[in-house]
């Protein structure tokens, strides 16, 4: 008698499980079209944001043509809950303007709404790529991370970091103040490692062959820890 | 050989040789203009968007006679390709030997004796 009440309850409790999982799921999927809607309405594809992979970048006039970087493979870069806030509140991080040397970045990125930007937020985390593998980098501040990031390579030359409670570093890369906020330290990893897949022409050098893998792995668990 | 290994190797060769040429279309000043003025400056005197305060050593003035005339072209040539540390200089120098190839960083070393009017040492 026990044992049938507790598999009662057991079926009983799946079931729900099942429902709320189900409903949430459909309703993500309701949201990422919802977002994809507002997406193309807001006219935000095209040469700002390029959301069809895999990159077909082949020359500089390619890249520099672009308004703002690619989100083909946002849902591996970027972390849900930055960007819902990011997209009502959009502050600079680039210092300056995309692809420029010169221009400040003017910080006149379109502002969402909170439903707008939960509804564009569930769109773009579709967006993946089969070349990032996840699960494999935890963020973690270790000593190996930071003599690769900023002893073997000098990554500060060009992106902006927090030492010692002050930013410093070079202007021309998206900085990486609090970049654990934003960025999944899986996706570091995979661009550090196969960059062409995600950026095949760009500023910043290949490293593949100066850095190894295990500094690769230190320094995108360090990125994530930012 | 036959017929058909003869016209897949035909086909393979014009596919190598396009493929060559569009991706060696860029010339040494588009180079520079992409991938070094933002720490040496746009004319090349060290002064590029990255040199701030903070930085801990002064990018190459590649515009100075006295400066770069020390430089033989095997020094400039390895700076380029392996970074600073090849020739026990800051790593604020990036490694370039896995983004340009081996003709454009020749090139590259003819364009810095164009901008500093000078000759290997």
């Amino acid at each position: 008698m026990v044992k049938r009440v507790s598999c009662s309850r057991v079926v009983v409790v799946s079931l729900l499980t099942s429902a709320i999982i189900g409903f949430g799921a459909e309703s993500s999927r309701a949201d990422a079209a919802k977002g994809e809607g507002v997406f193309e309405a807001k006219k935000c594809g095209g040469l700002c944001h390029i959301t069809q992979g895999p990159a077909t970048e082949k020359t500089f006039a390619d890249q520099l043509k672009k308004k703002g970087p690619e989100l083909w493979y946002a849902g591996n870069k970027l972390k849900k809950e930055w960007m819902e806030k990011w997209l009502q509140n959009p502050a600079v991080i680039r210092s300056l303007e995309y692809n420029s040397l010169e221009k400040k970045n003017p910080g006149n990125h379109p502002k969402l709404g909170k439903d707008e930007a939960g509804a564009v937020t569930d769109y773009l985390m579709t967006l993946t790529s089969k070349d990032v593998e996840t699960g494999v980098i935890n963020p973690k501040s270790s000593l190996q991370g930071k003599i690769a990031f900023e002893k073997r390579q000098a990554c500060q030359g060009c992106h902006q970091v927090e030492k010692t409670g002050k930013v410093v570093g070079g202007m021309v890369a998206p900085s990486l103040v609090k970049a654990g906020e934003r960025l999944q330290g899986d996706w570091v990893y995979a661009y550090l490692k196969k960059p062409k897949v995600f950026k095949p022409v760009k500023r910043m050098p290949i490293y593949e062959g100066y850095l190894s893998d295990v500094d690769m792995k230190n320094i995108a668990a360090l990125v994530a820890s930012f | 050989m036959n017929k058909k290994a003869l016209y897949f190797i035909m086909i393979f060769a014009v596919m190598m040789t396009l493929g060559k040429g569009i991706s060696y279309a860029v010339t040494a000043e588009e180079n520079y203009k992409f991938y070094c003025v933002q720490c040496h400056g746009p004319a090349g005197k060290g002064d590029g968007i990255n040199v701030t305060k903070d930085m801990a050593v002064t990018p190459r003035n590649h515009a100075s006679t006295a400066d770069m005339s020390k430089l033989s072209d095997a020094d400039i040539t390895n700076a380029i390709t392996d970074g600073g540390p090849a020739n026990s200089k800051s790593p604020l120098m990036p490694p370039f030997g896995k983004t340009l190839t081996a003709d454009e960083i020749k090139d590259m070393v003819s364009h810095l004796r164009k901008l500093c009017k000078c000759t290997a040492k």
